[in-house]
């Protein structure tokens, strides 16, 4: 392994490292905002202040795009912790485990099939209005 | 508090990971993902050494709180597919719309009809969006937040599945469809999901997932009065 391309490659983790910080500061100061505001979460605000920035062209999006892309492919890995915590409801789900199943599984079947539905229903109905505006 | 078991459990979560993240490249079956296998690992060997949650997490919940930065990691590809939106701005309302409403109305319908007990009922009803939102929805509607985490994250793991099935059994046309429905049916679990098979599908699949989740947010106190 020469010793440009380890370079490079630590160059790479400290700029992805960099972009996820950059990412964690946002989020503590919406954070803080929201508990100011307790109306608007910080999941919002956060979103809605990282599209102005970005609309703005204050923040390039190459300032974010490596370490954006790295959580958002890691994302799976954050989530392990909260599905361990089920382990502390095993006896207060065990009674009611069958049925709070059965009717989480029906009922997303349900969402999935009307969503895709009325998605796909209304995407027709926007490309024929697009047609006939050409028209 | 630093303890060295805190310190294991939280390698030990990342290092399954990584394995069960290459052993789904290796296998991408849908039960095989590394949000089914790894934590049931570790659920194993916290029941096989006897630890309790508390220990487990007193590291490992740095991990869940990275769950923040990442969800508004999402305004980068928002903000490069905001044609997608622009275009598409009236399906994608009536898809949230039409899916939150099945969501709340099914879950109650069919809480009601199993006997389930109105927390659980309502913890239920918050499970279609994701985390930072149900968190934030389910004292209001009633319910309880941890346990609406709960349900929240069997959601996305159920929904994952069935999305993948519902697509080899029907043909969904438009990219827009497929990305609503894993976002408003299994919000960021879908959103991974859909975001590997195509990233134009992941950009509307969390678009769907976040507007779904503000809507039944500024809903939540009005809907508690209604059921």
């Amino acid at each position: 392994m020469s010793h440009g391309f380890r370079s490079a490659g630590f160059r790479s983790a400290l700029k992805v490292l960099a972009q996820i910080l950059l990412l964690v500061l946002v989020w503590w100061l919406v954070s803080s905002l929201s508990s100011i505001l307790p109306q608007l979460p910080p999941t919002v605000l956060g979103i809605a202040l990282l599209l102005a920035l970005l609309g703005l062209r204050v923040l390039p999006t190459d300032w974010l795009a490596a370490g954006a892309g790295f959580l958002l492919r890691e994302m799976l890995l954050f989530f392990i912790p909260v599905v361990v915590a089920v382990v502390q409801y095993l006896d207060l789900l065990r009674s009611n485990l069958p049925a709070v199943l059965t009717v989480i599984l029906l009922s997303t079947l349900c969402v999935m099939l009307v969503t895709a539905w009325v998605v796909d229903f209304t995407w027709k109905l926007e490309a024929r209005w697009r047609r006939d505006e050409e028209c | 508090m630093l303890s060295l078991s805190a310190l294991v459990w939280l390698l030990l979560t990342v290092i399954l990971y990584a394995g069960a993240r290459m052993l789904y490249r290796r296998y991408p079956r849908t039960w095989l993902s590394p949000l089914i296998v790894a934590p049931l690992l570790l659920i194993v060997l916290l029941l096989v050494t006897g630890s309790s949650y508390k220990e487990y997490n007193s590291l490992s919940h740095w991990l869940s709180a990275m769950l923040g930065p990442a969800t508004i990691a999402f305004a980068l590809p928002i903000y490069e597919y905001r044609g997608v939106i622009r275009r598409h701005w009236l399906s994608l309302s009536a898809g949230v719309l039409a899916g939150m409403i099945t969501a709340v109305l099914s879950t109650v319908i069919l809480s009601r009809l199993f006997g389930l007990p109105v927390l659980i009922e309502r913890s239920l009803a918050v499970r279609s969006i994701s985390t930072p939102f149900a968190l934030a929805a389910a004292p209001e509607l009633g319910g309880q937040a941890d346990l609406a985490a709960i349900f929240v994250v069997i959601t996305g793991l159920g929904g994952m599945i069935i999305g993948e099935l519902l697509l080899l059994r029907f043909n969904v046309r438009s990219a827009l469809a497929r990305g609503a429905m894993f976002g408003a049916g299994a919000h960021a679990v879908g959103t991974v999901t859909a975001h590997r098979r195509d990233p134009e599908e992941g950009v509307i699949s969390s678009l769907t997932m976040i507007i779904a989740g503000i809507l039944m947010l500024l809903t939540s106190p009005w809907l508690a009065g209604f059921f």
